[in-house]
């Protein structure tokens, strides 16, 4: 088993009949069982990497592309879709359309990918039983997917994919219709599943959660991966703003509070390293 | 709404039944309608059919959209047929300004127990089963993913696009299109639906199957299995033969009679 | 523009009660935003105020008007919605012929229409894409166009129905600007938002609804101050204001300024006492 999980090698896509590539001479690795996040402004092609991570690009959307991905050793573009789902999940944002629409009740829902490989009634039930306590959507197992709330579908979005038990799980913009509590606690069972071995690989605006559970974040801009690193050397590029993106507002205070001269700490990028930071300021 | 899958368990034998052998009932006793020359058979058909409906407990669902759909169209059809068929020779009334014939009169009937019997027959099965339940018994029989899909999709994809479309209604009344009052208004309000309704759906179906995709709907060589067990009775191997062989037999006695013999 | 909410209740057909007793005036220009936990109730009152849904029991006012007074394409003119999904709001072949639908329907004049169609595509940022098929839009494009659309029958009130979902940085600035823009124009403007951020840095009046009732209304400092009821209906206060209850500042800020302002004064007072 290698460091390294999942390569993208001078990747370019341009989806047919478009003329401007929508990722340009891509490059980077990820991990085996890092957290790992993809940032950008809408349309530098975020949705696009995922969707090429799984294979659905080139084998569901055409379109021309140069260079390659290997996910685990298998190369995306010789590997069919269904052999890539044995090892690498896709959460996306609309849940509605994430629904199976053969199932009459969320259990079959989450049943479903589990059917498609042939898993037996019995660890089926285990399964979904055990998915459906971890996404709190035990009350509603019985229930028709489509009656559901848009955030409870997302919730039952997510535990489908999860009970693949994928080694690598793409989620991609996946909680926007949650409360923000209610996200929280997802990031919470990603983070628990990533604790497990799984790499997690998660596209996201809000920067402050980014910040606080990535281990190497990726910045995307037209197309280009204009930087990769550590949350903190992304999140204190002078340059990031350029990219429409914004730094978490931990950064906006470390830097107010060493302009005035109350610390001279280094940035603090997440909650817990910012109050901290003030409580040490307020020493004095 | 009345063939939308709202299965209501009302735990009957023909509820236990499995999905299969109600599909299998759908095939033959629609085809041996179909077939056989005379109208008479169809007719026994429905008569069994109802009381299977009764058995079943859902008679007046049953007589509602068969009368519903029955009534209309056989007094359609008896016009058309019976007054202009080009098969009319016997004539069994002269109603003045056009003479009815006999042979347009069994046609028109023949065509309207054969579309009877298969409404009547599906209509059975889906408000029987429970949509999980056929799934599962696609599944047995080794039914392609891509075949079982397409049935099961569009039974469950009505009541989501029934939503969408009062969503996106809603979202035009905000916009100042009148939905309501008389029928020009209605009718107004449903040119713009249709835009919105077909562009989202095609998104919706290609997301849709992405999502498909991405769990594994093409893996092959794999025996699929399903959460849900497709229902088992007693009665399902006996009425599987008898079903068959009912067919056979209207089959055979059809043949005789067109070449003569009976 | 006033809008009163009295002892509002609403019951699905589905028997599910998803409003119980609301009362709320809301007057003026300042902006409010509705928070709360996903099925509290936000979108089902929202639809209120132009008659989407009628009160089960209770009554709503627009300008001293019964709801029940009008159907919601008529109210269309006076109260503006834009809805959570884009994609069920636009049907016409142009943005251009989406702006103008809406006017033309309420009989605006043609000068008045041109004029508005250059106001407002600047405002959305579509001014280039005018001509664009709704459909070629990327997925932010089209929730300004339908801010746009909405703003182009230039009513008094308008509602949002999470804006921010799916936006970039670039995106909620352009929001901020459409808000403050609605405000100095005399609109009153209600939003429903799960992004704390966004709440605080545009709206001073929020409402908290949980279970369909609004259990919390007041200024922007006194209802993130109430972490523990936020917790109840999970919501979290933006990062700004979590730093400084973390640091047990005295005050509740919810920008930069603002959070040195608490510091200082905090740190003023830590020195004296020493």
């Amino acid at each position: 088993m290698g460091k390294t999980i999942l390569e993208v090698k001078d990747f370019s896509f341009t989806y047919n009949q478009a003329i401007n590539k929508v990722l340009d001479h891509v490059n980077f690795r990820v991990d085996r069982g890092s957290f790992f996040c993809i940032i950008g402004a809408n349309g530098s092609g975020k949705s696009t990497l995922c969707n090429s991570l799984v294979g659905l690009i080139p084998h569901y959307f055409s379109g021309e592309m140069e260079g390659g991905i290997r996910v685990d050793g298998m190369d995306v573009r010789k590997s069919s879709i269904g052999e890539l789902s044995q090892k690498i999940g896709l959460v996306f944002q609309n849940p509605f359309n994430q629904l199976s629409y053969t199932a009459g009740t969320v259990a079959e829902e989450l049943a479903y990918g589990l059917g498609n490989r042939g898993v037996p009634g019995k660890v089926m039930q285990e399964k979904i039983e055990h998915m459906a306590q971890l996404m709190r959507i035990d009350d509603v197992l019985s229930k028709n997917p489509t009656e559901l709330s848009g955030g409870q579908v997302q919730r039952v979005a997510l535990g489908s994919v999860f009970i693949l038990d994928p080694e690598i799980l793409v989620l991609d913009e996946c909680t926007t219709q949650l409360d923000p509590l209610g996200a929280e606690e997802i990031f919470e069972i990603v983070k628990k599943i990533n604790g497990s071995g799984v790499t997690v690989i998660v596209v996201d605006h809000d920067m402050e959660r980014v910040a606080s559970y990535a281990d190497e974040v990726l910045v995307l801009s037209g197309g280009r991966a204009v930087k990769i690193g550590s949350p903190r050397s992304v999140f204190t590029d002078p340059e990031l703003e350029q990219y429409g993106v914004n730094p978490p507002e931990y950064v906006k205070i470390s830097d107010m509070l060493r302009k005035k001269g109350y610390t001279n700490r280094e940035t603090a990028i997440t909650e817990d390293q910012s109050i901290q930071m003030v409580k040490e300021a307020l020493k004095g | 709404m009345e063939m939308s899958n709202d299965f209501v368990p009302k735990n009957t034998i023909i509820e236990k039944m499995n999905p299969n052998t109600k599909l299998l009932a759908i095939i033959s006793l629609g085809i041996s309608t179909l077939i056989f020359p005379n109208p008479a058979l169809g007719l026994g058909v429905l008569i069994f059919l109802f009381v299977v409906s009764c058995i079943a407990k859902i008679q007046k669902t049953f007589l509602k959209v068969v009368l519903g759909f029955g009534i209309p169209i056989t007094v359609m059809l008896l016009f058309i047929q019976g007054l202009y068929s080009p098969k009319n020779k016997t004539i069994i009334a002269d109603l003045g300004f056009a003479q009815m014939g006999l042979e347009g009169v069994l046609y028109a009937l023949k065509i309207v127990v054969t579309l009877l019997v298969f409404l009547g027959a599906f209509l059975l099965m889906n408000k029987t089963t429970h949509i999980s339940n056929l799934v599962a018994a696609l599944t047995d029989l080794g039914l392609p993913n891509k075949a079982g899909y397409l049935v099961l999709a569009t039974l469950n994809v009505v009541p989501q696009m029934q939503k969408r479309m009062s969503v996106i209604r809603q979202s035009q009344e905000a916009r100042g299109v009148e939905t309501q009052g008389g029928l020009f208004n209605r009718i107004k309000a449903y040119i713009p639906l249709l835009g919105p309704v077909i562009l989202s759906s095609l998104i919706d179906m290609q997301e849709r199957g992405m999502t498909l995709e991405t769990r594994g709907f093409g893996i092959n060589g794999v025996r699929r299995t399903t959460y849900v067990k497709a229902t088992r009775s007693p009665m399902d191997k006996p009425l599987n033969v008898i079903l068959i062989l009912f067919l056979l037999i209207v089959l055979i006695l059809t043949l005789l009679m067109k070449f003569g013999i009976l | 523009m006033k809008v009163e909410i009295k002892d509002l209740s609403y019951v699905y057909p589905s028997q599910d009660c998803a409003l119980r007793g609301v009362s709320l005036v809301m007057e003026g220009t300042t902006p409010v935003a509705i928070v709360g936990q996903n099925g509290a109730g936000k979108t089902t009152l929202v639809k209120h105020l132009n008659g989407l849904l009628r009160p089960t029991s209770g009554q709503v006012l627009i300008d001293g008007v019964d709801i029940n007074t009008h159907t919601t394409a008529q109210w269309s003119r006076k109260v503006g919605y834009v809805f959570q999904n884009p994609d069920d709001q636009l049907f016409l072949e142009s943005v251009r012929k989406e702006f103008e639908f809406g006017p033309k329907h309420m009989g605006m004049r043609k000068e008045e229409i041109g004029e508005r169609v250059e106001y407002v595509s600047n405002l959305v940022g579509l001014a280039d894409q005018l001509d664009t098929h709704p459909f070629d839009l990327t997925s932010t494009q089209k929730r300004f166009c339908t801010i746009g659309i909405i703003m182009m029958m230039n009513p008094d009130l308008i509602l949002f129905d999470e804006p921010t979902c799916g936006q970039d940085a670039q995106g909620i600035r352009r929001l901020r600007k459409i808000i403050q823009e609605l405000r100095n124009q005399g609109k009153l403007c209600i939003t429903i938002s799960h992004d704390m951020r966004f709440v605080a840095e545009n709206f001073k009046r929020i409402i908290v609804m949980k279970k369909g009732e609004a259990i919390l209304d007041d200024d922007i400092e006194k209802v993130f101050a109430r972490t523990e009821t936020l917790k109840q209906c999970f919501i979290t206060p933006p990062p700004i204001t979590r730093v400084a209850q973390g640091a047990d500042l005295k005050k509740t800020p919810f920008t930069g300024k603002a959070f040195m302002e608490a510091f200082e004064e905090e740190r003023e007072r830590r020195i004296c006492q020493m």
